[in-house]
């Protein structure tokens, strides 16, 4: 067999391209892995690097976290946003996943009205409304409350429909004609047809509900003023500033599960968004 | 007619006008004096108030201490005391009025004298105190407010925060006696004058070959930098720290004070600019990288722990980590003049201490408990576990060393307390502005040099005024 010949031109085009691709990684990298270093760190200090890097390395700072709570309690800030961002995506998915099946399948007067409303709404960012939001959430005594946060969590999320009325979209509306001949209803097409064939939008629609809540810092600042229901975002940012290694190894821990979850259900989460992407 | 119709109407406009303010004075002194007849002395019962404390005390495990005792002594009135659990730094402005901030709280005089103004906190009955004639009028004057011809106490004087210069005795020349004490009391010169600081830390420098270095601090925080200001002629606001409409840190002779700044960060590095060396000092300090830094009593723990850390023993660094009072500075301005003699270094300081919430459904039970709270065992107690500087004289006196001495120098007017006006928020970020680019000077070479000049200095510090100036009064 007669080897195909590598021309130099395309040798050196690849070679560029990699390089790129390196230095990229690189700078995308590196605070990463300066962080998870840092937050092995034995002495616990930033300052007493040598260079970029820590002299000695152990577990301490992951102990402390975890065992000296009378400051810092970390392990119950985990808990609030396991807590939030769950219940948050549990329940901004099913707002999402109901606005957008009914943008999809049902035409109602200003059904155009109101989508371009929302794609403008969805524009602005979440801060904008602090003021007004800090006032009615003390209106309503959500303030020091987590319920507070979850309510306004799952009640923004539609506002991101698109994407799940895009797959919805590509779900053939024959079916639905089929089944009503059938004698199915609205809900029972919804619930029997639609959502087994959506379970990669569903998946990713968690996903993307989950994280929001999980790394948010501005809206539990502002609701929460209890110690005890901050968030890790929050608690890691009312650390003391001597507590370096201790914040490298809360913001390495946080990680650990959206990570996992990333992992884990990946295969449906490329599903959902490429799914989204294409109109039939 | 037309005339005598104007000066009628002009009359009548003037009145009105008279009327308008004599009006608003008297409802803001209406409302100032409401908020201390709210202490009519009978504690109310099953209150449960809600403390804001800083968090050295909690860490510590004072303000345990000092809760467990306030509820053993009020048990038979069930109240009740409890950590309010929120950041040290809450805003009472933003908290207060939806209820959610705490009844009494800890903070500096800067902060807690913003709340006056819109009346979050309450007027206190300062003489009722038993600490009150036992704190100096400095301390007291950082509490004060006049309202409408009526002066009124808002907080009681706990803790007198001032710089104190740290070093590490051990690494003193060895020939320290015979070539560092001039004036031959006992005390190595470099940490009694800035211009042998100056001169030593540039020999660590140039021997050290940039990983050892004599003094260093970051000049980015006012707090430790505008001292060098006010010690020729500079000063914050006008009629001692009242009058926002002069602002005067260009006054004097300030500029000498921003060459001192400029000359000391030639014997430093570049972390001299940005924050990142106040967190560092600790550790800096313990393994020997820094000789000599300055910050506040209250973070002496902090660098016990890195020493200790390093393997010194107890003894060995309570030996060797020593703390003082800042040196001298030059009369000249420059670090290598001693010609004009020297002054005393005249740095910003603040007086920590306890308000009242207006929100507070238990005010009497509140200053029941600030009573208890500022009493001679407990600021005892307190100067014991957090090594604080007591704002009570007797306790001052008591403890002596350190305590002793910045009483001193607050009373000696070495020590400028933070205005205790609102307009002082506006004057931390164009002074951080200008320390940054002075420090950064010293590292700048050629045409870059900004500030070559005295009278360049002085420009600066006038833009400086001028920028606060404009920042507090452009809106109002």
């Amino acid at each position: 067999m007669k080897r195909r010949k590598i021309r130099p031109k395309r040798l050196f085009g690849a070679a560029i391209t990699y390089l790129i691709i390196l230095a990229v990684c690189f700078v995308f990298l590196f605070p990463i892995l300066w962080l998870v270093l840092a937050s092995f760190s034995k002495t616990g200090s930033i300052y007493s690097f040598r260079g970029f890097f820590p002299t000695e390395y152990s577990f301490d700072s992951f102990v402390k976290l975890f065992t000296d709570t009378e400051m810092y309690n970390y392990p119950r800030w985990f808990l609030n946003t396991l807590f939030i961002a769950l219940m948050s995506s549990l329940f901004g998915t099913t707002l999402t996943i109901l606005t957008a099946y009914c943008m999809s399948r049902f035409r109602f007067k200003s059904r155009k009205a109101l989508m371009k409303t929302t794609l403008i709404l969805g524009m602005f960012p979440s801060f904008m409304t602090m003021t007004a939001v800090y006032i009615l959430m003390t209106q309503f005594n959500l303030i020091n409350q987590r319920w507070g946060l979850i309510l306004i969590y799952s009640a923004g999320a539609p506002m991101g429909y698109l994407t799940q009325k895009g797959f919805f979209d590509t779900i053939s509306i024959s079916i639905d004609e089929a089944a009503r001949i059938d004698g199915a209803t609205n809900f029972q097409i919804f619930m029997r047809i639609t959502l087994p064939l959506a379970a990669p939008m569903i998946v990713y629609t968690l996903l993307s509900s989950f994280v929001w809540p999980w790394s948010d810092f501005i809206l539990p600042k502002l609701l929460l003023k209890n110690k005890d229901l901050y968030t890790v975002a929050v608690g890691l940012m009312a650390l003391d500033n001597t507590e370096f290694s201790r914040f490298a190894a809360g913001s390495v821990f946080i990680a650990v599960p959206i990570v996992i979850f990333y992992f884990a259900l990946s295969k449906f989460l490329i599903n959902g968004l490429s799914a989204g992407a294409v109109k039939q | 007619m037309s005339k005598n119709l104007s000066a009628v109407v002009a009359h009548i406009a003037i009145l009105l006008a008279v009327f308008i303010v004599c009006g608003l004075l008297s409802s803001v002194a209406a409302a100032t004096d409401a908020g201390a007849a709210k202490f009519t002395g009978e504690l109310e019962e099953n209150a449960t108030l809600r403390v804001l404390e800083n968090d050295t005390a909690i860490k510590q495990g004072y303000l345990a201490e000092l809760i467990a005792a306030f509820n053993e002594e009020y048990k038979d009135y069930h109240i009740t005391v409890q950590d309010a659990n929120m950041d040290q730094y809450t805003d009472l402005e933003n908290d207060g009025p939806y209820g959610y901030g705490p009844d009494v709280l800890y903070q500096a005089n800067d902060r807690i004298m913003r709340y006056p103004d819109g009346k979050h906190i309450l007027p206190l009955p300062a003489e009722e105190f038993d600490c009150y004639d036992k704190i100096s009028e400095k301390g007291w004057q950082a509490y004060r407010r006049t309202v409408a011809g009526q002066e009124y106490t808002f907080g009681i004087p706990v803790n007198v925060q001032g710089p104190l210069l740290y070093y590490r005795k051990d690494l003193l020349p060895e020939n320290w006696e015979s070539e560092w004490d001039d004036d031959g009391d006992g005390i190595p010169d470099m940490v009694e004058y800035w211009t042998d600081m100056y001169r030593f830390s540039k020999e660590i420098k140039e021997g050290g070959g940039g990983k050892k270095f004599g003094y260093m601090r970051s000049f980015l925080e006012p707090y430790f930098s505008v001292g060098y200001l006010y010690s020729y002629g500079g000063y914050t606001f006008g009629k001692g720290n009242t009058d926002p409409s002069d602002i005067g840190h260009s006054k004097g002779n300030a500029e000498l004070g921003a060459n001192i700044i400029r000359q000391l960060a030639t014997v430093m590095d570049q972390r001299c600019i940005d924050d990142s060396v106040t967190t560092g000092a600790y550790a800096a300090l313990a393994s020997g990288e820094f000789f000599a830094t300055i910050t506040t009593p209250d973070v002496y723990t902090m660098f016990v722990d890195e020493m200790k850390a390093k393997g010194y023993t107890e003894d060995f660094i309570a030996e060797n980590l020593v703390t003082t009072y800042i040196p001298k500075l030059p009369a000249s301005g420059n670090l290598e003049d001693e010609s004009q003699g020297f002054i005393e270094c005249n740095m910003m300081g603040g007086v920590q201490g306890y308000a009242i919430s207006s929100y507070t459904k238990y005010p009497n039970a509140a200053l029941a408990f600030v009573k208890f709270a500022t009493s001679y065992e407990m600021i005892k107690r307190r100067n014991e576990l957090l090594g604080i500087v007591p704002a009570r004289g007797d306790v001052a006196d008591e403890v002596g060393g350190l305590s002793e001495v910045i009483n001193n120098n607050l009373e000696a007017g070495n020590i400028t307390v933070m205005p205790s006006i609102k307009e002082n928020a506006q004057i931390w970020t164009p002074l951080q502005t200008l320390f940054q680019d002075l420090a950064k000077d010293a590292f700048r070479t050629g045409a870059e040099i900004k500030y070559a000049t005295l009278d360049s200095m002085k420009e600066a510090l006038q833009r400086v005024d001028q920028q606060i100036y404009d920042s507090i009064f452009t809106l109002q």
